[in-house]
């Protein structure tokens, strides 16, 4: 035996539990959502009846299906941008500015992260609750009742409550992740800014964005993912997807129809159109968002 | 050459020993189950329960189960009781193991017994029905108290055969403070104009009239307001999704009732009306800011725990009537208990189905608060309950049954329209008109899908 081929065996050998293992958790099931996707089936028997692209034909004409994919997509661009914007924000604050407590901000900012979904969804009915909620109380005080609101029961503010929990739980992770790229930019590029008269905001947008960028660009995609896949669990721990529907998300829709309404393979087409979009989404966002990395 | 040789035989080897180790548990299991049933002793059966872990606990199903395996030898049983059954059987169901025995309602939001019953896969239960009780020289069907199997409930395609057993049951109604009623000298209300009068009472004393815990509680309340309207008929219309029944002037004053219950409905209702909050709102009841919230006997227990107003006392009335001296319900909500038509050991779980009515098992049930709709139950409850469980013998007529099954249709469930759009009435985003629009857009898709 060469010793090419014996190391093509080896590292064959060595990959090959990886692959086994991937093809068959992975893209088996994802083969199997695509299939099943073109069945009328409920979930538990034999039957099953090939329809073609019928689901995805009624899938077009369901309001209900509209209106979760439209809540979803606020969340998304919601999330995304105010997280951003935060997480960028106190990274610099904190990467930058000598304040006192770096490491306690930086613990507390971090914290939410590692909480389960479902305590956060405990933390912010009580921060909504109408009675004796955090931010209802707070404005009370304030005498600003103006400002008080059904935080969960009002249908068109309802949303934006659970962007405020999203919002709340992803800034520390985000804002771990844009800091440990700032803190590898050399303090030389600052202090020969600063020297030729830079000020903060210009050293902000000229060295540290461009610097960070193609780590902004590796999260946004995260952004996508993890609140497609967040909004779901938070929504279903905390409001229901109610009130009627107008927190509904299309992963809470796609198990409503699957489980709660005996389509499976309903259920499945949208599995597939969430599939795909979040796909071509990051696709797009990151083909916008390329820039030439710059070394240094 | 010689080392990496060996190397790579001894990875190969443990990835196979991995892999095989995956499949191993399934493969003892079946050895041990084709043992069991072709063994030595023909008669010796395994029975497997499966059972939703609800209020009434774990226990009450081992004693059972304990009971039943002295009474019968040739029958030891095996019990899946959890809180989330639903998850724990639905991937052993798929892979093709099915339990025998099954104690799941309808109207659960993963919705198992529903798809089920919409795939055809239940066992015909007319022969447990006509067979003897266990032990007892009664039929089956002659212990169940009348009505119980002859509903949609039990007979989910609308003929004479029963599919699902009914279990457990327990009168809905609306709860309320009894002890606050006496305090204030108010009469319970009567009927719905009744109602309206003390809503404005109360309102002087700063108490709303009326809250729920989440919209699906409507569903005993409406399905009770129908009978209520337009009698048996105009109830098995609507469950059989029959064209124009929600713009008949029946089912019209039963949605403008619950757009009027919105003008007197707390105002942090809607707020709390999630799966997180949903005892806030029963707790509204238990502080005195709301009177009256559609429940089930089961709240008592359920709020066990909680802070209550001085001196509360429950007390529960059927559904208000439309006119006065007209007839009043109160929906029975019931378990049902069923076999599905893939379980190996069907005649052995119709027996033990059987079993499950005598007076021994009965008896277990109702250590642990659960009551069987069966007869001379009522004199056996303790003094709480009765008050509950003899609503009927105050003159309430009991309402019982639920939607026609249908074959799977996407995208409608009359569920969603009916009950969940609850909260949009209450928060006067769409109006009484848009709804019946949409209840007869969601009928007319329901109707050609129905078994």
């Amino acid at each position: 035996m060469s010793k090419k081929m014996s190391r093509n065996i080896f590292i064959t050998v060595c990959i090959s539990p990886a692959i086994i293992l991937f093809t068959l958790f992975m893209v088996v099931p994802t083969f199997e959502v695509f299939r099943m996707s073109l069945y009328n089936w409920g979930g538990l028997s034999n039957t099953k009846e090939f329809v073609g692209l019928d689901n995805f034909k009624i899938l077009w004409n369901d309001m209900n299906f509209i209106q979760s994919f439209q809540n979803s997509i606020l969340l998304i661009v919601l999330v995304a941008i105010i997280t951003l914007v935060l997480a960028v924000f106190f990274a610099a604050i904190l990467t930058k500015e000598k304040i006192v407590g770096t490491n306690f901000f930086r613990i507390v900012f971090y914290i939410p992260n590692i909480l389960s979904i479902v305590v956060i969804a405990g933390i912010f009915s009580a921060v909504y609750d109408p009675k004796s909620g955090l931010l209802n109380s707070v404005f009370d005080v304030l005498s600003i009742d103006g400002l008080k609101q059904m935080w969960l029961g009002n249908h068109d503010i309802v949303i934006y409550s659970v962007a405020g929990a999203l919002v709340w739980q992803a800034i520390g992770y985000y804002m771990v992740m844009y800091m440990s790229s700032m803190a590898s930019i050399p303090a030389s590029y600052y202090e020969a800014a600063s020297l030729e008269g830079a000020g903060k905001l210009k050293q902000f947008t000229s060295i540290t964005l461009p610097l960070i960028w193609n780590n902004i660009r590796t999260t946004l995609t995260f952004y996508i993912i993890s609140t497609i896949n967040l909004s779901f669990l938070l929504v279903k721990a905390m409001t229901g997807g109610g009130p009627d529907g107008s927190t509904e998300v299309f992963l809470s829709y796609m198990y409503a129809q699957a489980y709660g309404n005996s389509t499976y393979g309903y259920g499945m087409a949208i599995g597939v159109v969430v599939f795909t979009f979040s796909f071509v989404l990051a696709a797009i966002v990151s083909r916008i968002t390329k820039r030439d990395v710059l070394e240094y | 050459m010689m080392k990496l040789k060996s190397v790579l035989f001894a990875l190969i080897l443990l990835l196979f020993i991995g892999l095989a180790g995956c499949g191993d548990e399934d493969a003892g299991a079946d050895n041990n189950s084709n043992g069991s049933a072709d063994g030595d002793d023909q008669e010796k059966v395994t029975l497997h329960l499966a059972a939703l872990e609800s209020a009434y606990g774990k226990e009450m199903w081992e004693n059972i189960a304990a009971n039943y395996e002295a009474a019968n030898e040739n029958v030891s049983i095996e019990l899946t009781i959890e809180k989330n059954i639903e998850e724990v059987i639905r991937p052993k169901m798929q892979a093709g193991d099915y339990p025998d025995v099954f104690l799941l309602a309808t109207d659960r939001e993963q919705a198992l017994t529903e798809t089920m019953i919409k795939e055809n896969a239940l066992e015909n239960l007319n022969d447990v029905l006509s067979m003897n009780v266990y032990g007892e020289d009664i039929s089956v069907e002659e212990k169940i108290l009348d009505g119980f199997t002859d509903t949609l409930a039990t007979n989910p395609y609308g003929d004479l055969n029963t599919f699902l057993a009914p279990m457990f049951y327990s009168p809905t109604g609306l709860f309320y403070n009894a002890a606050l009623f006496e305090e204030k000298g108010w009469d319970v209300p009567e009927t719905w104009d009744d109602m309206w009068e003390l809503g404005e009472k109360a309102k002087e004393e700063d108490i709303s009239l009326f809250t729920y815990p989440i919209a699906g509680y409507f569903d005993t309340l409406m399905r009770s307001m129908l009978y209520a309207a337009g009698g048996p008929d105009l109830f098995n219309a609507a469950m059989t999704y029959e064209e124009g029944v929600w713009n008949t002037d029946e089912a019209q004053q039963v949605l403008e009732t619950v757009e009027k219950l919105a003008e007197y409905t707390h105002p942090n209702t809607v707020a709390n009306a999630n799966p997180n909050d949903f005892t806030k709102n029963q707790q509204l009841v238990l502080d005195n800011e709301a009177l009256f919230m559609p429940n089930g006997s089961w709240v008592v227990g359920e709020m066990e725990e909680a802070p209550r107003a001085d001196g509360f006392e429950w007390g529960m009335m059927s559904v208000p009537a439309f006119e006065e001296g007209a007839d009043r319900y109160a929906f029975t909500f019931f378990e049902q208990i069923w076999i599905p038509e893939q379980a190996e050991q069907k005649e052995a779980a119709k027996e033990f189905l059987s079993y499950l009515y005598s007076d021994e098992a009965a008896e277990t049930f109702l250590e642990a608060g659960a009551v069987q709709p069966i007869d001379g139950i009522v004199e056996k409850l303790e003094d709480q309950q009765q008050l509950f469980y003899s609503i009927y013998e105050e003159g309430a007529l009991p309402a019982m049954g639920t939607f026609a099954s249908t074959e799977p249709v996407p995208g409608a469930s009359i569920s969603d329209e009916l009950y969940g759009k609850v909260d949009s009435i209450m928060a006067g985003k769409i109006t009484v008109e848009q709804w019946q629009k949409d209840l007869e857009d969601v009928s007319g898709k329901l109707r050609p899908a129905m078994n």
